[in-house]
């Protein structure tokens, strides 16, 4: 998981149905890098069978209360 | 009794009234003569409802007179943030694009402290669409600190923090998606509570991100954020995420003493790059619940800065998602900032997002078991005290997300793992700026969070506070 440069965000705001332009694209790219840095560890690393709703279940799990 | 009926708690004017020593009259007008003088200095409410305010407090008093109390806060005026949907009310949401949306239903927190006789004073300042941390609007004007007026209040909650800190209201509903209750909280001096995620009904709120949205109380102490929580909490037909089974007597739990509880200090993260300040008040918190006979325990947990970013991959996409069509049709009518975070949710794609959302369990098992035998956590809500509303209006700036970032760093995490957390205001500046701490507890063990917090509070007298007019 890498953070994506300008010009990968204007392409997908495209597909998002919402276009930037270029400066827009840039400071996006700015803001958000740190969160793809900061969840680069763990992005692909997760286990096949999470499903379904695992938070839910350990959230109301003994051991969470 | 104060000569002043604004400056009681929640439930000291509640029960004030249930036993005819105040009317709700006199609450109200207490209130509202206060916000008169508050008003222009701070701009914590949206809008005022004076006269419909006495009407309902008269009513209330000729019930009453009847024998007629229609519950624990049979009288009492409250205001709550600008986002909680009431029938036949505009609700801006902090907004220009729902700067005249009038509400077709009504909130079921807000029902429900209706149910318990509370009448309504106005409705208080907000971010806009409750996305940012620091108090400025740039439709509605910066809400001001009532402890320093040149001061941010911190958001989104603003209107709420300044408005129960002024004692302007006796409480005020808040929201917390990123730290929107426990920021006004610590910068304001008063009480905040975030709840566990499913613990209130959001039904009726204004959504910003679904998945990390909750809804909570702003109050003066511990124990009026208990009465407020035990009347709100619990199914609604409404909410599915809103979970079932018994509501806890929240009250009872402030009564209790803290000795032999065992409270957590983290030993990073929560504790580096800290405000001298900031720092002061935690060894001094610390030590307070020492005195109250709580075991005080180092705690190792998990990475901390990868639950931040996965909150903020969450919250990015969701939000976008509830704004894609205002993006589209009004982006001219959103302010520079939140335009510019809304449309950082854009260029996450969706495998990213799920990932995010898939690792939550995953990530919460982990700090349970870095929590084991721990009845809560204690940590700073900021690293700072609140800064001045000019250094921090840093508007759609290259920099300006990393500020945010900065500002909620130690409140974000809490989110991700949906936990509740209380603020409790826990020391003054040098320079009469308040600081507040955060109890981290377990997935809906607000009361044990509420217990440590009455206990502080009756060791102390930070809560009791009130800021002066300059």
């Amino acid at each position: 998981m890498t953070r994506p440069t300008a010009k990968e965000v204007k392409a997908i705001a495209d597909v998002a149905g919402v276009p930037v332009d270029n400066e827009a694209a840039a400071r996006i790219a700015n803001s958000i890098g740190p969160a793809f840095d900061g969840f680069a560890a763990i992005a692909g690393t997760l286990q096949f069978d999470l499903e379904p709703s695992t938070f839910v279940v350990v959230q109301t799990s003994k051991a969470a209360r | 009794m104060s000569s002043e009926p604004a400056l009681m708690s929640l439930t000291a004017v509640a029960k004030a009234i249930a036993d005819k020593r105040v009317s709700s009259r006199e609450a109200t007008q207490s209130c509202l003569a206060r916000i008169v003088r508050w008003q222009p200095h701070l701009n914590a409410f949206m809008a005022i409802e004076a006269e419909e305010a006495l009407k309902a407090a008269d009513a209330a008093d000729t019930a009453l007179a009847k024998g007629d109390r229609r519950g624990p806060l049979h009288g009492v005026p409250l205001a709550h943030k600008d986002m909680y949907y009431e029938a036949g009310k505009v609700v801006t949401c902090g907004s220009r694009i729902r700067g005249d949306f009038v509400a077709t239903t009504t909130s079921t927190a807000l029902q429900r402290l209706k149910n318990a006789g509370t009448i309504r004073l106005g409705s208080l300042q907000m971010a806009e669409f409750a996305y940012g941390p620091t108090g400025h609007n740039s439709h509605y004007g910066s809400v001001h600190n009532p402890f320093a007026l040149d001061h941010i209040t911190g958001g989104s909650s603003s209107g709420s923090g300044a408005a129960v800190a002024a004692r302007l209201t006796f409480a005020a509903l808040g929201s917390d998606t990123g730290g929107s209750i426990r920021m006004p909280a610590h910068f304001c001096g008063v009480t905040g509570l975030k709840t566990t995620v499913g613990r209130i009904s959001r039904a009726g709120a204004m959504p910003l991100s679904q998945s990390l949205d909750t809804v909570g109380p702003l109050a003066r102490t511990a124990e009026d954020c208990a009465v407020l929580l035990t009347l709100m909490a619990g199914a609604d037909p409404e909410d599915p995420t809103a979970v079932s089974g018994p509501v806890p007597d929240y009250a009872a739990a402030t009564t209790q003493s803290i000795k032999g509880l065992t409270i957590g200090v983290p030993t990073s993260f929560y504790v580096d790059d800290l405000d001298a300040d900031v720092a002061g008040a935690l060894e001094a918190t610390i030590a307070a619940f020492k005195r109250e006979g709580a075991n005080i325990v180092a705690v190792e947990l998990p990475d901390q800065r990868q639950l931040s970013a996965a909150a903020q991959l969450v919250l990015a996409v969701e939000a976008a998602a509830f704004h894609k069509r205002w993006l589209i049709e009004r982006a001219q009518d959103y302010g520079a900032q939140v335009l510019m975070r809304l449309q950082n949710g854009l260029a996450i794609p969706a495998v990213n997002y799920l990932e995010a959302m898939r690792w939550r369990g995953v990530a919460l098992a982990a700090h349970l078991a870095a929590v084991k035998g721990v009845d809560a956590v204690i940590a700073p809500v900021s690293p700072v005290p609140a800064p001045t509303i000019a250094e921090s209006d840093v508007g759609n700036s290259p920099d300006a997300e990393a500020v945010i970032q900065r500002l909620t760093r130690f409140t974000r995490p809490i989110n991700y793992l949906g936990l509740p957390s209380l603020s409790i205001p826990s020391a003054f500046t040098r320079s009469g700026l308040p600081v507040g701490m955060q109890l981290i507890g377990r997935s809906f063990d607000e009361a044990t969070l509420l217990r440590i917090g009455a206990a502080f509070q009756r060791a102390t007298d930070f809560h009791e506070r009130v800021p002066q007019l300059p």
